[in-house]
């Protein structure tokens, strides 16, 4: 087989594999552009770091990439070896994974992506669609240092910040509701009813004041006259001896002449004195200190996909319970791309620019992890409402993805489409800060001028592959949004 | 059978009316030296002269109460034992409607066998108790309570039993004295029978306390020569306790601590006012089997282990010595006595014998009679009204002249030859075998 490698990439067996080094630039649109990525694995930080952003992707065709590690001893972190697909120790033996790489190239090509409006239908659309195309079956929880609640399903937990991992355990289960998938036990855990994190430091802690700061001794007690105390007590200064302080008498032997009835803790904080110590449990990532009797128990399951669940990667999972009705001021994708049609024949016959715009929540998962459903919807239906009101009523949008807005700003300059965006985002950006305090929205706006010389399919995926390359709004200053 | 009993009691009645004083005392010495003398006429003058005394300090004592109040004092309440959950939550229960509140109640499980622990453990989580500590290994009643006294941080001590219960100002009562006079150690309370009604020992034992126990000690405080304070219910300062580093081994262990503050030069009073009740034993032979152990104590503390109070020496103080010599000859050189006196009359007066013992009937009855009726005007709480022990008077004279005075005899029998106080289940086998050793 020939292979020919120039310019970090590499050509075999027909497939263009792309070679990622520690200090080479990289970028979704180049992850996108090869049939497969090699990563060179000489840090595992770095390794780590790629694969869970391209993994953790929005784009199909970056997340479902064939990855290989080139490396030549095998690397220790689970997590990265359920997430890519082979191991090369040499680019000589590149020709090994073509096969591979064909048959998730296959693959991917017959999964149909359909885009949800429901956060938690995206999540289990591109998990399936992940285990799919890797001919897997069983998705399993590794108990994983990195993760934010202690185990982590790879295919699916890679999409969460830490903090908001616990709700991967809701998805699964709202899969499991759905038929997606069938699960079975593997172990029980205890989240911090403070933030769901699941690393907590157990410790015994005063019942009068909740310090962990004690010391414990053993109480002593002489028989012949009924001395109660601790060791130090019996101990003197002259020899090793331990002599009673009540009757001088030394102590000899352990049940004959005395004995160690109790433990008796004191907290260091009040002095307090105890032998009921309470169990508290401390979040290590948010340092609350929980009450063990209010943690909140999950049951951690390894999930199989069913015949339905598989079925999903090829006929789109859209219409779950969970998922979204249609939202006011919307219109549908389909009917979005029909109308772009239109403007584009429009355009063909007049002389004045139109412009296709993306709205783009770059951070959607921790919005909507930590909103839920139902303020999640509340979030949407506010954000559409500040679109309605600031863009005119000729201007179409629609739902590309649940974290993408398109919109078309038809005769307009594309400069004056681009400013308009961008107000509307800065504004956003405040509001949702004033109305959902606990979350920090992240918004990145674009706008292209629409062209009559491509198709509008073709020209959507351009706008679609800017939103990588777009910076995030910042928030204005509060006065001059209002 | 009736024939001959009425002819008795003609004979008894011919009897009186025709001895002399001179022969009455002649055949009843034993009552008019001892037992008229010391627990009706001393009494009775004591009485009256606490009734006289407290007229006339009732403002210093309010005076004691209010600088009580103003400082607030942090009291320990200690309570040791084992196989009391039971009675802790209403012991806890009736703390909470004390008129003084600034208490911390310890409970010490000591290494009870039932549910004790799951109890205590829940009624501290309830914020019932402050402290509760559980011995795994019993270590007896001394040991629970000095376990207690170590966590203990008031200014004074009060040592409760679990089975009892309190008057609402009961904890307030047993600490004034401490305020009226600075030379005051410790305080013993006044333990009244909860059950006087549950069967014929209880209301005997119900008659005692009121009269013999309650009145007595009373008027020994008076003399100065209090010399018990009950560990159901007792008031300890809690710098001399630390000083004389706690309780040592029983049974008798609060006659013995009372003698050791004694011993340091402190005032030991009994507070009437202050009112524990107890259930004491339904059976005369679960009294007997708890006289036994009582009566030993006698023989172990004071004969042996404080003997030093009889003799002269340089710390010798005459208080302590006349309330070791009050208690011993009451109790056991009478004891002795009353048999000497019991062959005086047989050998000498053997034709007399029936007649004797009904005009002995006679005496000890009227003297209980009088005695219902007199101490009740200086009883200030009363649980029982005194009507209801006027069919029980003549019984007291079997009660205790008798009953006691034959258990009495038997336990100092075997404290004196036997050292059976070292034997008694009451302390665990591990630390009488080691106290018995070396002599306490």
């Amino acid at each position: 087989m020939k292979v020919s490698y120039e310019n970090n990439a590499i050509k075999s067996g027909g497939f263009d594999f792309g070679v990622i080094s520690i200090n080479d630039p990289w970028n979704s649109e180049r992850i996108a552009y090869y049939d497969g990525i090699i990563i060179d694995g000489v840090n595992d930080d770095f390794v780590r770091n790629l694969v869970v952003r391209i993994r953790s992707h929005h784009r199909s065709e970056v997340y479902l990439k064939p990855i290989f590690l080139l490396k030549n001893v095998s690397i220790k972190d689970p997590i990265i070896n359920e997430l890519i697909d082979g191991v090369v120790f040499s680019l000589d033996q590149v020709e090994f994974v073509v096969e591979r790489t064909k048959d998730i190239s296959l693959k991917v090509k017959e999964i149909l992506e359909v885009k949800s409006l429901s956060f938690e239908a995206e999540m289990i659309n591109k998990t399936i669609n992940l285990l799919v195309t890797r001919d897997k079956k069983q998705m399993q929880a590794f108990p994983y240092i990195r993760s934010g609640i202690g185990y982590f399903y790879p295919e699916l937990s890679i999409n969460f910040a830490r903090e908001d991992e616990s709700n991967v355990l809701k998805i699964l289960e709202m899969g499991e509701d759905d038929g997606l998938f069938t699960s079975s036990f593997n172990d029980r855990l205890y989240l911090c009813t403070n933030c769901n994190g699941g690393f907590l430091n157990y410790r015994e802690v005063c019942p009068q004041c909740s310090s962990s700061h004690s010391t414990t001794e053993d109480m002593v007690h002489h028989f012949p006259c009924a001395y109660i105390g601790p060791m130090k007590d019996f101990q003197n200064t002259i020899d090793d001896e331990l002599n009673c302080p009540k009757c001088n008498k030394t102590l000899r032997h352990i049940g004959v002449d005395y004995d160690k009835p109790s433990e008796l803790h004191t907290c260091q904080k009040c002095n307090h004195k105890y032998q009921d110590y309470h169990v508290r449990a401390k979040c290590i990532s948010c340092h609350h200190d929980n009450y063990i009797e209010n943690l909140i128990p999950k049951e951690i399951k390894n999930y199989t996909l069913t015949r339905k669940g598989r079925s999903v990667a090829y006929n789109g999972y859209v219409s779950t319970t969970r998922d979204f009705d249609e939202v006011p001021g919307t219109v549908k994708y389909d009917v979005f791309k029909i109308m772009l049609k239109y403007e584009i024949e429009r355009l063909r016959q007049n002389d004045y620019t139109s412009n296709i715009g993306f709205m783009h929540l770059a951070n959607a998962g921790e919005i909507y992890s930590r909103l839920g459903l139902e303020r999640q919807k509340s979030l949407i239906a506010e954000m559409i409402g500040i679109l309605r009101h600031n863009l005119r009523s000729a201007d179409f949008i629609a739902f590309y993805d649940a974290s993408t807005l398109v919109l078309s700003l038809n005769e307009i300059p594309t400069k004056i489409a681009n400013k308009i965006l961008n107000d509307i985002a800065s504004l956003t950006i405040s509001l949702m800060k004033r109305n959902f305090k606990t979350v920090e929205v992240q918004i990145k706006t674009n706008a292209i001028k629409l062209t009559t010389e491509i198709s509008h399919e073709l020209q959507l995926q351009n706008l679609v592959r800017t939103i990588d390359r777009t910076p995030q709004n910042i928030e204005k200053d509060s006065e001059e949004n209002e | 059978m009736i024939e001959a009993i009425s002819i008795e009691i003609d004979n008894f009645l011919n009897y009186i009316s025709e001895v002399g004083i001179s022969k009455l005392f002649r055949i009843f010495w034993f009552f008019f030296m001892f037992e008229l003398f010391r627990y009706l006429i001393v009494d009775m003058l004591a009485l009256i002269m606490i009734k006289i005394k407290r007229v006339f300090t009732k403002k210093y004592r309010d005076e004691a109460r209010r600088r009580f109040l103003q400082e607030q004092p942090l009291i320990s309440i200690l309570v040791p034992g084992k196989n009391e959950g039971k009675h802790i939550f209403k012991l806890a229960n009736s703390l909470r409607e004390q008129t003084y509140q600034n208490f911390e109640l310890i409970i010490v499980d000591d290494g009870s066998d039932d549910n004790t622990e799951e109890i205590c453990r829940s009624l501290k989580r309830n914020g019932l108790i402050d402290i509760f500590i559980r011995n795994e290994v019993r270590g007896g009643k001394a040991s629970g309570a000095n376990t207690a006294l170590r966590l203990a941080s008031g200014k004074y001590v009060v040592h409760l039993d679990a089975d009892c219960s309190y008057d609402m100002d009961a904890i307030e009562q047993i600490i004034i004295p401490f305020y009226e006079d600075e030379r005051v150690g410790a305080v013993g309370g006044n333990v009244m029978v909860r059950n006087y009604k549950e069967s014929l020992a209880t209301t005997l034992q119900g008659f005692e306390y009121s009269d013999a126990i309650s009145i007595g000690r009373m008027v020994s405080s008076y003399l100065g020569i209090y010399k018990i304070i009950s560990g159901a219910f007792g008031a300890f300062r809690m710098d001399v306790l630390r000083n004389i580093k706690g309780w040592d081994i029983g049974p008798g262990l609060d006659g013995d601590i009372t003698v050791k503050y004694r011993k340091l030069g402190y005032r030991i009073v009994f507070e009437d006012r202050a009112v524990c009740q107890t259930s004491v034993p339904n059976t005369f032979r679960k009294l007997a089997k708890q006289r036994l152990r009582w009566d030993k104590s006698l023989i172990r503390f004071r004969l042996r282990k404080h003997k030093d109070v009889m003799l002269p020496s340089e710390n010798f103080n005459l208080l302590n010595f006349l309330s070791f010599a009050e208690n011993i000859t009451y109790t056991l050189i009478l004891n002795i006595k009353w048999y000497v006196y019991v062959f005086d009359v047989f050998f000498n007066f053997s034709g007399m014998i029936w007649v004797i013992l009904l005009m002995n009937f006679f005496l000890y009855t009227m003297t209980n009679y009088f005695k219902l009726i007199f101490f009740n005007f200086f009883r200030e709480r009363k649980n029982a009204p005194f009507s209801y022990f006027i069919p029980f008077a003549p019984l007291m004279v079997f009660y205790h002249g008798y009953f006691l005075r034959f258990v009495r005899t038997i336990s100092y029998i075997k404290e004196i030859f036997f050292k059976a106080s070292y034997e008694d289940a009451w302390n665990p086998e591990k630390t009488s075998l080691k106290a018995k050793e070396i002599g306490i």
